[in-house]
């Protein structure tokens, strides 16, 4: 009863923080600004809130058609995050075109292997995807987690190496590592203690990847609500305008 | 079962990290001015001398007082943050996340104590919550206060 509860409360927690993150986005015109993590939201609420939601009312829990359903959006959704992550690596790199034309390169052939490998695995597997015993789309989705994890933390790593004070896309970064890093080490649990756990570990493995979810939208919300955002002063046309070379120039003379 | 085994370390690893990492950022949170002082005069909070003895006196501090200190000012300005100057008399989802933050740091603090490990920089950083937490409040504090008057009211103040 208790553990039905909880596990109500998470979902409609998610949802409603989707909303309400998309609601955000598009009223205060955020959404060009943030056009990629605008669009993995609109794919996890059509996902998360209505596909699922309506394939479980339609034909159970215990359903296999739930259960593919589930795990196969779930794939989806995992690598539309990797795409997303793709996108910060894109805003990291923006003062850096090098390094970005090195990294795009090294991202697509990353992102052709996971897709790659993962349709192989999955068509390979697809008849024994959802049955009772059968750990494969478990450890599937612990490795395609895992994948997006460290290509995460290599994004972290590159944001303290450059010292960014974007603290906005710092935050999206932190809150899509718990995204990933939760359900990972949930999945590896399972995938460790197999199908007939019980007790605490039980619970927790249950209640990990919406609770993940649930603190990821929350950091979003907090990070397009009220990081402070990094302010632009460009010159246009890469010139240097007329009163700061004059003001540059006196104060050398003066110095 | 291996690769199961290392995903699981690795991943609940980079969990807590991830989660610490939100927290300094929200600590990283720059205020117009020190609002801190006030509210540590006021109610006579004691981290910032704990800080003060730490970065400027690298001497043996004494422990079961020190925590004692830094427990009394978490429970003293925890109790503010939801009853002074909170029309809502509730906290905002960032004074949660760092209070468990808090109470996350402040139990390291004390297996590195146990274990004989520095307890320096979990200290440190213990008083940086804190002094997040007091600047909140004296910002909402002057908030407050500020929004009774008029201008021309504010201007005689001055």
């Amino acid at each position: 009863m208790a553990e039905s509860l909880i596990e109500h409360a998470l979902t409609s927690g998610v949802y409603l923080l989707e909303v309400a993150l998309l609601v955000l986005l598009f009223l205060g015109g955020r959404w060009r600004r943030l056009f990629s993590v605008f669009l993995y939201l609109l794919l996890f609420f059509a996902a998360d809130a209505l596909g699922r939601t309506y394939v479980l009312y339609r034909f159970g829990v215990n359903s296999t058609t739930y259960g593919y359903f589930y795990w196969l959006t779930d794939a989806l959704l995992a690598l539309a995050a990797f795409l997303l992550v793709c996108a910060f690596f894109r805003r990291a790199c923006s003062k850096e075109e090098k390094m970005w034309r090195f990294l795009r390169l090294v991202l697509v052939s990353v992102f052709i292997l996971v897709v790659g490998i993962s349709l192989l695995t999955l068509s390979r597997n697809y008849t024994h995807l959802w049955t009772y015993g059968s750990m494969f789309i478990v450890e599937f989705g612990q490795n395609l987690y895992f994948t997006c994890l460290v290509l995460n933390t290599l994004l972290y790593v590159l944001l303290q190496q450059n010292e960014s004070a974007d603290e906005e896309l710092g935050l999206l970064v932190c809150g899509i590592g718990i995204q990933f890093a939760g359900p990972a080490a949930s999945l590896a649990l399972y995938h460790l203690t197999g199908p007939n756990l019980r007790g605490p570990f039980a619970a927790l493995t249950k209640f990990v990847l919406p609770a993940c979810t649930l603190a990821m939208l929350l950091v979003w919300l907090y990070a397009i609500a009220r990081a402070p955002r990094p302010v632009r002063v460009a010159a246009r046309g890469g010139k240097i305008p007329v009163l700061a070379e004059v003001t540059a120039s006196s104060e050398v003379s003066a110095g | 079962m291996f690769l199961a085994a290392l995903i699981l370390i690795l991943s609940t690893a980079l969990f807590f990290f991830y989660f610490q990492a939100t927290c300094q950022k929200i600590l990283r949170r720059q205020f117009d001015r020190e609002y801190f002082q006030a509210i540590v005069n006021a109610n006579r909070l004691e981290f910032p001398s704990v800080r003060k003895a730490l970065e400027e006196f690298d001497e043996p501090v004494d422990y079961p007082r020190l925590r004692m200190m830094l427990k009394c000012d978490f429970l003293a300005l925890t109790y503010l943050l939801k009853n002074a100057a909170n029309l809502q008399q509730r906290y905002s989802g960032e004074e949660r996340l760092l209070m468990i933050y808090f109470r996350f740091v402040f139990l390291s603090m004390l297996t590195r104590h146990l274990l004989r490990l520095r307890e320096k920089s979990a200290i440190l950083k213990l008083t940086v919550i804190l002094q997040y937490f007091a600047n909140v409040l004296g910002q909402r504090v002057n908030t407050i206060r500020l929004a009774d008057l008029s201008a021309s009211d504010y201007l005689l103040k001055l």
